[in-house]
């Protein structure tokens, strides 16, 4: 189980090391800040793997990687003297409820076409579960990582400072 | 002599250019705004100068005000460009405040290495498309997409993140680019569900599109919104939104096409 659950973790770090490289390249960051948000990306997305695996919540799951990736952003931001969110916010596009966000729109596509009202219930149902799913990972992803960022103001905005 | 014309000390007009320049070129980089008053106001007062700012979605309007005598003040409105994303800016011109602050570097010097900081060539584009597109590809496999679900994602993302850059290279307003370019990635991955191949390919559908979420400016809007710039946090907010349903506008007209919406 516990192998299984090692082997889990590192095909999904490694695929999420892969999507954060490409997700980064889009805002044309720095060589060295792209090798770091995959790296983090990897640790972030594993870890909540790994959350998941043992029972706790996705949305609570992905706050708890998040803060994580915030901090750990912060200490590489000081090490490559480049600011923290250049990598942190790539590092948790592959975390974005991708397939969340698609079934919201599918049961509400669904719902709008249908005619049969107890069906449409139960469409509506899937909309609701699916929407507050995606809204809730979101709200995650975004106020996780900027809680390092809130708590050590002078910390993460000096980080380019060289003297 | 006037001491300012031997030292060569630049204008108060001179000033108020270049900072409102970095002001704007950040902002259109995609930097949160905090960051934006912090570097600028840091480099204006190097210069023996305060500042305020205020930063709008479509302008910024800046007043910089002489230390020494502050009947000295100059307003300044700058138009902000279409957003296009560039970190290395970002992370540059935040190094460069830094210089500036405690190396007290001259205003020519700050003037020329902010030329060179907005004059470098972005990354070659077909290398960013291959590696988009494979990032698509792997992001279909966290979701517990097969392999032919990830081929179909990733030929699908090719074309789609292609359309898109050749269209933003054209000006065309953002809103048709991010349908027009959903459409053509959602079309082409609906081509695997409509023959059915591999056993994922709902999944492979979801995922075509997701390249396009716009990730960074829905973060900043948050974070705006936390650091009390509630104004423009909501701004980029229904901008990031309409985006979002520009994509499903597109994802759902193929779907239509394809004859999806009853599976």
């Amino acid at each position: 189980m516990t192998v299984e659950i090692i082997r889990l973790m590192l095909i999904d770090g490694l695929m999420a090391a892969i999507a954060a490289i490409g997700f980064a390249v889009i805002s044309n960051p720095p060589r060295n800040a792209i090798f770091v948000s995959a790296i983090l990306a990897a640790l972030g997305h594993a870890l909540r793997l790994f959350l998941i695996k043992s029972g706790l919540d996705i949305s609570l799951a992905t706050f708890v990687a998040a803060t994580c990736i915030g901090l750990l952003s912060i200490l590489f931001a000081r090490i490559i003297h480049c600011p923290a969110e250049v990598f942190s916010f790539p590092s948790l596009l592959p975390m974005i409820p991708g397939l969340f966000a698609y079934r919201t729109i599918l049961g509400l596509i669904k719902f709008m076409q249908s005619t049969d009202s107890i069906k449409a219930q139960g469409f509506m149902l899937d909309f609701f579960h699916n929407g507050l799913t995606t809204l809730f990972i979101l709200m995650a992803l975004v106020v996780g990582v900027s809680l390092p960022i809130l708590f050590f103001p002078k910390l993460s905005f000096s980080v380019t400072r060289k003297y | 002599m006037d001491e300012n014309l031997v030292n060569n000390e630049p204008t108060i007009e001179e000033t108020a250019v270049l900072l409102i320049d970095i002001a704007s070129a950040l902002m259109s980089s995609g930097a949160h705004t905090m960051r934006i008053i912090q570097n600028v106001s840091r480099m204006a007062e190097t210069f023996g100068y305060e500042m305020d700012l205020s930063v709008f979605q479509m302008s910024i309007i800046m007043t910089i005000i002489r230390k020494e005598d502050s009947g000295k003040l100059l307003t300044q409105i700058r138009k902000i460009k279409n957003l296009h994303l560039n970190f290395t800016i970002v992370s540059d011109l935040s190094a460069l405040s830094w210089d500036t602050y405690d190396r007290h570097l001259p205003f020519n010097e700050v003037a020329s290495i902010y030329q060179q900081i907005i004059s470098k060539k972005r990354m070659n584009s077909w290398l960013v498309l291959f590696l988009v597109a494979a990032a698509n590809a792997s992001f279909c496999g966290l979701f517990k997409g097969d392999f032919m679900a990830m081929l179909f994602v990733f030929f699908a993302t090719f074309a789609g993140f292609f359309v898109k850059q050749e269209m933003m290279k054209k000006h065309i307003n953002h809103l048709v680019v991010f349908t027009t370019s959903a459409f053509v990635a959602s079309l082409l991955a609906g081509l695997g569900y409509v023959f059915q191949v591999g056993h994922t390919p709902e999944i492979a559908l979801a995922c075509s599109v997701l390249y396009l979420i716009p990730g960074v400016p829905l973060i900043n809007s948050i974070l705006d919104i936390l650091e009390g710039h509630v104004l423009i946090g909501i701004a980029r907010l229904v901008n990031a939104t309409s985006l979002i349903v520009c994509i499903a506008i597109g994802l759902f007209t193929s779907m239509l096409i394809l004859g999806l919406e009853k599976l």
